[in-house]
């Protein structure tokens, strides 16, 4: 990979002339515009167009010209200039269409009139006051002179081109010779081969003047038609402020949606820093209150053994008993609150085997289902579930009164990403609430701050359903 | 003689009340500071000869215990006050001794395992002497500014450290392995170098290296 590696420009936005009219624009275009394709679609355009303009279009400009010329003398010539400006936007459709299929330039239509309004004369003046109407009109009007001189002149330029070449190939003979004038005659037989050079010469110059003024001509009426037949500049200038606005208001509809994404994260880090908090709080009472003090009261106990070791033995040997019971002890319950802290068998076997051993701590009956494979989610989703649903257990035997627990676990694949649930569900009392500060609160902090949610059902009497999910990569 | 303790912990409270009794006190123990308060300010309840209190005890697992002991020894000055500590804390120390050191001692209550000491704070608080935790000692020494003990020669620091964890003359000579007279000399020395009056007994004595160090070390 090098730097210049990058993603391929994309290319300059081809241009009307480009399109229309390569060989005013490009050299190499230029070059070849006699034999360019661009060049036969030129003629095409011009000559269908000068076909169609001194119909049609002569048609449309002599009934809006009648129709306005008699609109004084007779009340016939108000609906029939109305008909005729109607007409022009039909002629303007048809030419827009021409021009899409035969120069590959897609004109956007103006606005159509809109409903028409209520009464005669209204309805009546509505296509008379029509500025694109009128403006087709005269596109008629100059279409039809400035094609009949593009299409006469560039015809004329080819025919003399054609000519020149039948020339050359024709003169060699002395039959040309007899048919012209003594006075050409007389030079061909003096000069032969500068006359076929000069004939070549103009021949060349004739046929590129002709593909370039025919390229030129097609090119202008299509520039005319995008004025006079697209949308007004004043609908330009509308459409193009509504779409800015559209566009900003779709800007402000991104900016509204980060500012709630902000807000939401902003609240889960709290809430998270303060499940840490609490956490942390947790751990140092435990520590505090339970291995701390049997230390000390084993430090208590030793020291007692050491004093009465010499004078009374006995008493000495039930201390070191007791030291020896509560050493024990202090153990198991360090081992309780390590396991607090971060489950050894979660890091190691995974969530699967870790709710396993929460089941058989459990002083209530626990059933455990786990549908498929739940190593896919992360670490900190896996601690998550694993911490919710040994709170719910503690939960449960301390509160709930119930005879079974329910705990199902799966991944759920079809949200997009992936999310791992827990439910832990039981047949007990009900009636249970997330009071702030409680573990379950505490661990509702540390699902949000996954970006998971959290749902405690609880109605009195109806058991508890507590159900959590957290996203797999989380 | 009559010892009452308070503390919360039952392992703690049971290991206390056994290593007192074999020394041949009496013993009463009390769960929670609201007991023991109830228990030694009704009036005409008999005093003990010592009070044992720990710091953090329930409802609020703060500083019952200490505000227990404040409580009670404005109703009896003369009530010899030990307070164990879970850490030990400079603030809890100066609210302690705001009304005098005698009989009141506050040390870290790891120090109980050590019971040899332990039992040694017993007998010098119940015979109104001041116990302070070294622990506070360093904690107070290490906020003072360097320069203000800059006067003060090394062992003469020692000395004063000694000094205002409550030992007496007697003491920090065995505990330097320095006669007493030399030990005696030190003392004369830094209270005259820090502009001290010089005190008879231990306890006003410690009292008085106590504030200055806390009133200096607050600049």
């Amino acid at each position: 990979m090098t730097s210049d590696d990058g993603p391929t420009p994309a290319p300059p936005p081809r241009t009307l002339a480009d399109q229309v009219a390569p060989a005013l624009v490009s050299g190499p275009a230029f070059f070849r515009a006699p034999y360019d394709a661009a060049t036969g679609r030129a003629f095409a355009a011009l000559a269908v167009g000068w076909i169609w303009h001194l119909t049609g279009g002569l048609i449309l400009w002599i009934l809006v010209v009648v129709s306005a010329g008699i609109v004084p003398a007779l009340g016939i010539g108000l609906p029939l200039l109305a008909f005729s400006l109607v007409a022009a936007r039909w002629f303007g459709a048809a030419e827009r269409a021409r021009i899409a299929a035969q120069t590959g330039v897609a004109i956007p239509a103006p606005l159509p009139l809109g409903r028409p309004p209520r009464g005669f004369w209204s309805r009546l003046w509505a296509p008379i006051r029509d500025g694109r109407a009128w403006a087709a009109t005269l596109y008629a009007f100059l279409a039809m002179l400035l094609t009949s001189v593009f299409f006469a002149v560039s015809t004329g330029l080819a025919a003399g081109a054609a000519a020149a070449v039948v020339f050359v190939a024709l003169g060699r003979g002395s039959s040309l010779a007899e048919w012209s004038s003594d006075r050409v005659a007389v030079s061909i037989a003096l000069s032969w081969p500068a006359t076929v050079v000069g004939a070549l010469v103009g021949a060349i110059v004739l046929g590129w003047a002709a593909a370039a003024l025919a390229q030129y001509g097609s090119y202008l009426m299509v520039r005319l038609a995008t004025v006079l037949l697209g949308p007004s500049a004043a609908e330009v200038a509308h459409a193009r402020a509504a779409a800015a606005e559209r566009e900003m208001r779709l800007a402000e509809a991104a900016a509204h949606t980060a500012r709630e994404r902000a807000v939401v994260l902003t609240e889960s880090r709290t809430a998270a820093v303060s499940a840490a908090d609490t956490e942390r709080r947790r751990i140092e009472r435990d520590l505090h209150d339970g291995a701390q003090q049997r230390l000390v009261a084993l430090g208590v106990e030793l020291g007692v053994a050491r004093r009465l070791a010499d004078k009374d033995p006995e008493h000495a040997v039930a201390a070191l008993e007791l030291a020896h019971r509560e050493i024990k002890e202090t153990l198991a319950e360090l081992r309780d609150l390590v396991r607090g802290i971060h489950p050894a068998v979660l890091s190691d076997r995974g969530l699967d085997a870790a709710l396993s051993a929460l089941a058989g701590r459990s002083p209530v009956p626990v059933r455990v289902e786990v549908t498929g494979d739940l190593s896919p989610a992360s670490a900190a989703a896996q601690a998550a579930a694993y911490f919710v649903v040994a709170e719910a257990l503690t939960n449960v035997a301390k509160h709930a009164a119930a005879d079974t627990v329910l705990v199902h676990a799966s991944l759920v694949p079809d949200d997009h990403p992936a999310r791992l649930r827990v439910a832990v569900s039981d047949d007990g009392r009900g009636g249970a609430e997330l009071s702030p500060g409680s573990g379950l609160a505490g661990l509702r902090g540390r699902v949000a701050a996954l970006d998971g949610t959290f749902e405690l059902d609880s109605p009195p009497g109806a058991g508890t359903r507590l159900t959590v999910e957290v996203p797999c990569a989380s | 003689m009559r010892i009452v303790i308070a503390e919360d912990s039952v392992l703690l409270l049971d290991g206390l009340t056994r290593l007192l009794v074999a020394e041949g006190h009496e013993v009463t123990g009390y769960g929670t500071a609201d007991r023991l308060v109830l228990a030694l300010s009704t009036p005409g309840a008999q005093l003990p000869d010592l009070l044992v209190t720990d710091v953090r005890m329930p409802p609020s697992h703060t500083d019952e215990g200490l505000r227990a002991a404040v409580h009670l020894r404005s109703l009896h000055p003369d009530l010899p006050v030990l307070v164990l500590s879970q850490y030990v804390e400079q603030s809890y120390a100066s609210e302690l001794f705001a009304r005098g050191a005698r009989g009141l001692g506050y040390v870290l209550k790891d120090r109980v395992a050590d019971v040899d000491e332990f039992l040694d704070a017993v007998a010098r608080v119940s015979g109104g002497g001041t116990v302070v935790d070294p622990e506070v000692v360093t904690q107070i020494i290490a906020r003072h500014p360097g320069s203000d003990l800059d006067v003060l020669t090394r062992r003469e620091r020692e000395v004063l450290a000694l000094m205002a964890e409550g030992r007496s003359n007697a003491a920090i000579a065995d505990r330097l392995v320095v006669g007493l007279a030399a030990v005696e000399k030190h003392v004369t020395n830094i209270l005259t170098k820090l502009g001290l009056p010089p005190a008879a007994d231990d306890h006003r004595r410690v009292l008085a290296v106590l504030r200055w160090l806390d009133q200096n070390g607050a600049r």
